[in-house]
């Protein structure tokens, strides 16, 4: 009867941590390590295996910005890929809905339409971005990059970056 | 003393059955009431307007599917709108990735691109669904309605409809 008080609260504490954790990480912010070079020399990232995953950038990813779809031209996202779902990948947000912008290396307009956005990687050579899938759907969208947190070397705030050059808003 | 011991344990209980509730809704499965008439007369919905809130269909979304995005043809699909990210639609999923399907009233027949899925209202005639906006990427979906739960004399399981005479899978 001693030894299970203990333990019973001991778990209950725990479970109701958990929650906490599970709650704000599927809604208010979490954390990711990255991997892939699109956005070099914004974020370095590790050799697979480890302890190559020490290595990378782990930034801070929040979530405030899905409640009202906040988003501003130059903000780091990161969202589901439009043709793998269970990939998600992290890049610059470039366009909004209804902005006109220039697709690189053309001299093609394109209208960004409703309810979609345009974004390209930092790295442009090695970049799977819109000007490969196109725009993606804002639904895809599941936060903002907003910190560094991980080297200690490299702790910093994810600027934003606005291409004013190639994007025309309404 | 007394009094704040006994408002300090609800107010914790209290915010542990929110987290909870929080939790199941976010990860597990949700209720909510279905508006519009696009999925006539597998639901039917209400007027916009109190006390019409009561007369609609409320259904249960699973999103256990979501785990290895495993759906089927025919499965009733909830997912964000691809021209708005604020609306969710109710449709049926009609196409996978990599089926051929035949564009209603037309001879067109298009193949669905990996990623993807093509998706339309039960009642074709009032329903902005595929036919419209074209394919949907599945990091879109938000659940699968298994069952209307409410009202009660339409308590009933959400049944599959295949369309298969429209539809050649890969």
């Amino acid at each position: 009867m001693g030894t299970l008080n203990p333990l019973w609260f001991f778990m209950k504490k725990s479970m109701t941590v958990a929650l906490f954790g599970i709650t704000i990480s599927d809604r208010y912010a979490t954390v990711y390590s990255l991997t892939g070079t699109s956005m070099s020399p914004t974020f370095t990232t590790s050799s697979p295996g480890f302890p190559g995953y020490l290595k990378g950038d782990i930034v801070l990813v929040e979530k405030f910005c899905l409640e009202k779809y906040k988003f501003s031209r130059g903000d780091v996202i990161a969202f589901k890929s439009p043709s793998d779902h269970k990939r998600e990948f992290v890049k610059r947000l470039i366009a909004l809905p209804g902005d006109s912008m220039q697709i690189p290396d053309t001299s093609d307009i394109l209208k960004i339409p409703e309810g979609h956005c345009w974004v390209e990687g930092d790295n442009k050579e090695f970049s799977l971005d819109s000007r490969h899938f196109g725009p993606i759907p804002l639904g895809l969208v599941q936060g903002r990059v907003t910190h560094i947190i991980w080297p200690p070397q490299r702790i910093s705030k994810v600027e934003r970056k606005v291409a004013m050059e190639r994007v025309r808003s309404t | 003393m007394g009094k704040w011991s006994t408002m300090w344990l609800f107010t914790k209980k209290s915010v542990t059955g929110a987290l909870i509730g929080l939790t199941i809704s976010d990860r597990y499965g949700f209720i909510v009431p279905v508006t519009g008439s696009s999925m006539h007369p597998t639901f039917s919905a209400c007027d916009a307007r109190f006390p019409g809130y009561l007369k609609a269909d409320v259904v249960l979304v699973e999103k256990f599917c979501l785990e290895k995005y495993k759906f089927s043809h025919g499965d009733v699909i909830t997912f964000k709108s691809p021209t708005d990210h604020k609306q969710n639609f109710v449709k049926r999923l009609i196409a996978l990735p990599g089926d051929w399907v035949q564009v209603p009233e037309s001879s067109e027949i298009l193949k669905i691109p990996e990623g993807h899925c093509w998706v339309e209202g039960d009642n074709a005639a009032c329903s902005l669904d595929s036919r419209s906006f074209g394919f949907v990427p599945l990091g879109l979906i938000q659940g699968r309605v298994t069952h209307v739960i409410w009202p009660p004399q339409r308590i009933s399981q959400v049944e599959r409809k295949k369309a298969i005479e429209r539809i050649s899978p890969h």
